[in-house]
């Protein structure tokens, strides 16, 4: 199998994800569509890993996914705080950190 | 003794002050000053007269690559700047001890930071190291006003913060552009350096403008003292008082040590427009000094005045005129510091207000404020025996000598100051008591800053030759380059109209 | 004589600080005779120095001390030196000696005052000042002291502060001081430019080389000088001050504005004679607007009501007969008249004090009247300043104003017309000044008059400022609330009756032909004077007839008017009505002035405060920079929207953006 079509897939995914980004405003949905864009790239690390041959593609991807977590813990967190403050669940109306 | 210990000294005291707790913070302002004076005091005690150079040099190199040097010097032009500021802060640090700031610590920091960065400016012997000094120097005011400032406050200090740093940094790309096209080998921004690599002509002068522009806007000079009524108005007045007394000082200073030596093309070229400047500053700052009511303007117009004056020495380009713009510089911060203090007094006694019209007849029942009130007043307008007056004689000297049409009309601006002056004097001290005076004498607080001061006053009326003598020396040789273009220029117009 | 010399500069000052830092502790009676003594002291101190002075060879009595460096720098030389020759001696000598009899009078007439030891001090300050004056021996040290007293005058002008109208006087004295003293640096500056140094000996040396006879240079230096002489000797048109100084107290008046201050004019050009003798296009101007100014104060002599400034006026007029005559040359004698004037001015304004005294403070002549018979000592002290005013012989005035006018003709010429004006003077003086005698001590006795004859001493219901007339707030306890008259207070009786037999006799120490005490004695400083003084006998004999004769009719004119025929003076203010308005307003100098001068910077002033300031300065210039730096940061900080999609999309976008662009670089 050629590596062309693990790429392709990943470039679906990754638009997919940033679509979900950039249209979404619930901020748990972002945050998925970011996990979305997060594991293209670890689609696309992996196979390039396939195609060199060596295991370098699939560690990067495990560093990835350990930083996923984290920063998916921290928006969680963040989700959590919003909602005990009463404070809409929006993010175009989450915009106090404004110049 | 290393001169970095006069200057760092109140930093760090004032570092040390923010961790005392409670009631002692109050006078966490003192320690440090008072060592910066008696430092200072040393300085000059172990000056040594008549020599030109520099004494008690520090150098070293800081920023290799750009020819960054921490240099610092005393010399003539320098040595009694100093002991003005070191006395000046001491005095209004025990001024502002009277009173309860909210988070005295902090306060006396930025204080204690402003000194530091004074005495940096003062001492500074590298171009860039005294750029950096003269905008770290305004910055602890931005935060004295705003926080513990009056009415309008954040307003008035945003917009002279501002204009001032417009000025800051046209100064700052003049200075890279003086280190980076002087002729010679290597970058480098040492002043003694670059005084022997002149810049072309047509450099010199864009240079020149705008380092004046810097300067003018610090003194503040006639038209660029837009800052100053709403500035002063907001500042509270122990602050006001070391502002307005050395660091439109420090402008001054500037111009005879890095302006006159670094581009004396530039300076012969454009004298007439500085004379010109310093002159509309002499008569405007006059005439709203006499018509305006709030006290402290009236000392904000006559500081305008009496730095047009201080300009006008040194671009007379004479070494009269340029010894009587020192001795005039160290003079007026003298005088204007207890004026801002009798200010206070009398804002005291009439209620808070400080307008000129809600005062009179405080004399009464305060005749030692009275007297001393009247001694300031009688400097502050330069009256003969004052040592006020052996400057502004030997300013008007100079540039009588160089062009006497100047001078003439300078002389109304000497006749308008004894108006102001006085007039100051009348409504606050004289006539029927105002509506809102409870008149008192000083309190021993209060003559514990005022009295020291005017006893200087009168120490220095009566032997103004000891300022003289220490800064003969180096003032010939700020001014010696400039007064050369000027006899090359008029050498060669001779010999072009020729026989 | 060094010490001596030092000393009469040095006892006023420790008088006046001494006072001064005790103002507390001292009792009234310990400050005046502290303050009387400090004077008396250095009064003694110039007769030693004149006595040692006399003893050295007569082209060895110029001697300069010095005490050290004041400005020494960049060829200006001035450094803390007093000069010690006859002039600075003559000076010194009538300073201190009329100085020692006014402070004489003053424990006395200012008593219960409650300024008494703030009095004492300034008046001490003010000798130290007017000595330093007299004896400075460069110019700088010249003009030190020539503002000094100009403060010192200010200081005691406003001596009663709460008077508005005493501090606007004192305002106004001050500033045209300053104007005075612009004009003397100046000056300075003129003279120096050529002669390279400030000392008053080394200047006068290098005249003849540096300054050929009426250069640009001189000139112009010697008429700045007389700049400052015509402010400080209030003469035409820097006179306005010298009335309306009259707020202060009497003994201010005596003392400074009559016999020593008004009088540094007189010194000056005395001084400078090496130099105006150089300059003979400013000496002419001197000589001119002395006459002018004798001849305009005589006039308004004639109509003013107030008792002060009759005498001020008189002695605006006095003063420019003795401008006149050093600016002509006539050294010797314009520096006899001063001396003589200070003893009958200051005897003049003592006694004006004890009747306003009796007159519970009303300075106002109309109000006045019949005081002959209660106040005898007075009235006599009056007579005998009249007399010595009006030039009338054997008195003191007699022979100094005359030997002024003698030169006046023998220089001839133009100068006529100063002789004529100069004997005019004379006669005006005499009907102004026996017009003052006899409408305050002849006619009906006014009330307060009355009461003095029954014994006891007037007091108006409520204090009162003569001037405007208000009530004053008297809470504060001065203007003190005594009266204190001649006849009953001992200090004053002492100094008037001294001064009476001084102006009687004062005129002995230059008798035209018979004595030449004084001229001998100011003769070292007047050497190498290139004006000659040799009196015409005829003209002589001629002046002195012409001047008695004038003193006599003018005494018989303002008798006729006054006493005989009271009605007179009425019908002639309405015949010369308009004489009568111009004399009235001063010839509206003030006016002239407030026009010309005060206006413009008043509305220069304001102009800038409420135009300029505002729209040009603050909106333009510092609006501007501000402005713009705020409107960038405005922009800037649009980006900063805190819309999270926004953020997203110019990250995505941007990445996108970078990506493409290296693709398609490297393809």
């Amino acid at each position: 199998m050629s590596v062309d079509w693990f790429l392709v897939v990943s470039a679906l995914v990754f638009c997919i994800g940033a679509g979900g980004v950039l249209t979404r405003r619930n901020p748990l949905v972002v945050l998925l569509c970011l996990e979305l864009m997060l594991n293209a790239a670890n689609i696309a690390l992996i196979a390039f890993a396939r195609m060199w041959g060596n295991v370098d593609g699939q560690i990067f991807a495990i560093v990835v996914m350990v930083v996923a977590a984290c920063e998916v813990c921290i928006g969680l967190g963040l989700v959590v705080a919003i909602y005990r403050r009463r404070l809409p669940i929006d993010v175009d109306e989450l915009r106090e950190l404004q110049g | 003794m290393s001169l970095s210990i006069l200057v760092w000294v109140p930093l760090a005291a004032a570092t040390v002050g923010l961790l005392v707790p409670g009631a002692g913070s109050r006078f966490a302002g003192i320690p440090g000053a008072a060592a910066a004076c008696v430092l200072a005091i040393v300085t000059v005690v172990r000056f040594k007269t008549g020599t030109p150079g520099l004494q008690f040099v520090t150098d070293e190199t800081w920023i290799a690559e750009l020819g960054i040097h921490y240099k610092l010097g005393v010399d003539g032009l320098n040595l009694f700047l100093i002991l003005l500021a070191t006395v000046l802060f001491l005095a209004s640090a025990i001024w502002a001890s009277f009173t309860e700031w909210e988070r005295p610590g902090l306060f006396f920091f930025w204080f204690g930071l402003a000194e530091s960065g004074v005495l940096g400016a003062l001492t500074a012997q590298d171009l860039a190291l005294f750029v950096i000094f003269f905008d770290l120097m305004l910055v602890p005011f931005l935060f004295l006003t705003g926080t513990w400032g009056g009415d309008n406050r954040v307003a008035a200090i945003i917009k002279l913060f501002i204009y001032t740093l417009v000025g800051s940094l046209l100064m700052l790309s003049a200075a890279i552009a003086t280190g980076v096209l002087a002729p010679g080998n290597g970058i480098t921004f040492v002043l003694s350096d670059l005084a022997t690599r002149r810049l072309p002509t047509g450099s010199q002068e864009w240079i020149f403008l705008f380092f004046a522009a810097a300067f003018l806007v610090k003194m503040p000079a006639f038209p660029l003292h837009g800052w100053m009524p709403d500035g002063y108005r907001a500042m509270p007045l122990p602050v006001l008082a070391v502002f307005s007394g050395i660091l439109s000082k420090v402008a001054a200073y500037g111009f005879l040590r890095v302006v006159l030596p670094l581009y004396p093309n530039a300076s012969v070229h454009f004298q007439e427009l500085m004379l010109l400047i310093a002159l509309a500053s002499i008569l405007y700052g006059s005439a709203m000094a006499f018509t305006t009511t709030n006290a402290r303007l009236i000392l904000g117009y006559s500081s305008v005045a009496q730095l047009g004056f201080i300009v006008l020495g040194i671009f007379s380009l004479r070494p009269e005129g340029a010894q009587g713009a020192i001795i005039q510089a160290v003079n007026h911060g003298l005088v204007v510091a207890p004026a801002f203090f009798i200010v206070a007094l009398l804002a005291a006694r009439a209620g808070g207000a400080e307008d000129i019209r809600l005062m009179g007849g405080i004399a009464f029942r305060a005749p030692v404020l009275a007297t001393m009130f009247l001694i300031v007043t009688f400097a502050l307008l330069a009256m003969p025996g004052s040592s006020n007056f052996v400057g502004e004689f030997l300013i008007l000297l100079g540039v009588f000598r160089a062009k006497i049409v100047f001078a003439i009309i300078a002389f109304s601006g000497v006749v308008m100051a004894s108006v102001y002056a006085l007039r100051m004097f009348i409504r606050a001290m004289h006539n029927r008591v105002g509506p809102q005076v409870a008149t008192r004498e000083m309190s021993f607080a209060d003559g514990l800053v005022l009295v020291p001061l005017v006893l200087a006053i009168l120490a220095f009326a009566l032997y103004p030759q000891i300022a003289l003598n220490k800064g003969q020396a180096s003032v010939v040789r700020s001014i010696g380059p400039a007064v050369q273009v000027q006899q090359q220029a008029s050498a060669t117009q001779h010999a072009e109209v020729g026989p | 004589m060094q010490a001596s010399a030092w000393l009469i500069l040095l006892c006023p000052l420790i008088g006046c600080i001494v006072i001064g830092l005790g103002y507390r502790v001292w009792p009234a009676r310990v400050v005046g005779a502290l303050g009387t003594v400090a004077i008396a002291a250095a009064f003694v101190f110039a007769v030693n120095a004149t006595l040692h002075l006399q003893d050295r060879a007569e082209d060895q009595r110029q001697v300069v001390y010095t005490a050290w460096d004041y400005a020494v720098t960049a060829g200006v030389d001035a450094k803390l030196s007093i000069l010690v020759d006859p002039l600075s001696m003559f000076m010194a000598l009538v300073v201190t000696g009329v100085s020692t009899l006014i402070h004489l009078y003053s424990i006395a007439y200012l008593g219960g005052d409650r300024g008494y030891a703030r009095f004492f001090a300034y008046l001490n300050f003010f000798v130290f000042s007017m000595l330093l004056l007299v004896l400075a021996a460069n110019f700088l040290l010249l003009i030190v002291g020539w503002a000094f007293v100009g403060a010192a005058s200010y200081m005691l002008i406003s001596f009663w502060y709460r008077r508005t109208t005493a501090t606007s006087a004192g305002i106004k004295a001050f500033v045209i001081n300053v104007l005075g003293d612009v004009g003397l640096v100046l000056g300075t500056f003129f003279i120096f430019k050529q002669s390279g140094t400030l000392d008053f000996l080394g200047t006068f040396a290098k005249a003849p080389q540096v300054f050929p006879k009426g250069s640009a240079d001189i000139t112009a230096g010697c008429l700045l000088l007389l700049v400052g002489a015509f402010a400080k000797s209030a003469q035409v048109p820097l006179h306005t001050w010298l009335p309306d100084a009259m707020e202060g107290p009497t003994p201010v008046s005596a003392l400074i504005h009559a016999a020593t201050m008004v009088t540094a004019g007189v010194y000056l050009i005395a001084r400078m004679h090496p130099l105006f003798e150089r300059a003979p296009a400013a000496a002419d101007v001197g000589a001119i607007v002395g006459a002018a100014t004798l001849l305009i104060a005589g006039t308004i002599g004639l109509v003013v009501t107030d008792l002060k400034r009759v005498i001020a006026y008189s002695t605006m007029s006095q003063i420019g007969y003795m401008i006149m005559g050093v600016s002509a040359g006539a050294y010797v004698a314009g520096l006899f008249h001063l001396m003589t004037h200070a003893f009958f001015k200051a005897l003049l304004f003592m006694a004006a004090g004890s009747v306003i005294s009796a007159m519970g403070g009303e300075q106002n002549l109309d109000k006045m009247g019949g005081f002959r018979k209660a106040m005898p000592f007075t009235y006599a002290c009056f007579i005998v300043g009249g007399l010595a005013l009006s030039g009338i012989p054997p008195f003191s005035g007699f022979f100094s104003k005359d030997e002024i006018l003698l030169v006046m003709g023998e220089q001839g010429g133009w100068k006529w017309a100063l002789y004529v004006a100069g004997y005019l003077g004379a006669f005006l003086t005499a009907i102004y000044t026996w017009r003052m005698i006899f409408r305050a001590f002849h006619g009906e006795a006014v009330e307060p008059a009355r009461d003095l004859e029954d014994g006891h001493l007037y007091h108006p219901p409520a204090p009162f400022n003569p001037a405007s007339g208000e009530e004053e707030d008297v809470e504060v306890g001065f203007p003190g609330p005594e009266h204190h008259i001649a006849e009953r207070a001992m200090p004053m009786k002492a100094a008037m009756s001294l001064l009476a037999v001084l102006a009687t006799i004062g005129g002995v120490v230059l008798i035209p032909k018979t004595t030449t005490w004084l001229d001998d004695f100011l003769e070292p400083s007047f050497r190498g004077s290139s004006v000659v003084a040799n009196p015409d006998d005829t003209l002589l004999v001629i002046g002195l007839i012409l001047g008695t004769v004038l003193g006599l009719l003018g005494v018989f004119v303002a008798y006729t008017i006054w006493v005989r025929r009271p009605g007179t003076s009425a019908r002639w203010v309405e015949r010369f009505s308009f004489l009568h308005r111009l004399f009235v307003n001063k010839w509206y100098f003030d006016e002239l002035i407030d026009l010309l001068v005060v206006r413009p910077a008043l509305w220069f002033g304001r102009w800038g405060q409420q135009t300029f300031e505002r729209v040009f300065v603050n909106n333009a210039l510092v609006g501007g920079p501000s402005g713009i730096v705020r409107a960038g940061s405005a922009a800037v900080r649009a980006a900063q929207s805190g819309f999270l999609r926004a953020y997203a999309a110019l990250l995505l976008f941007g990445v996108v953006a970078v990506g493409l662009y290296f693709l398609i670089q490297s393809a």
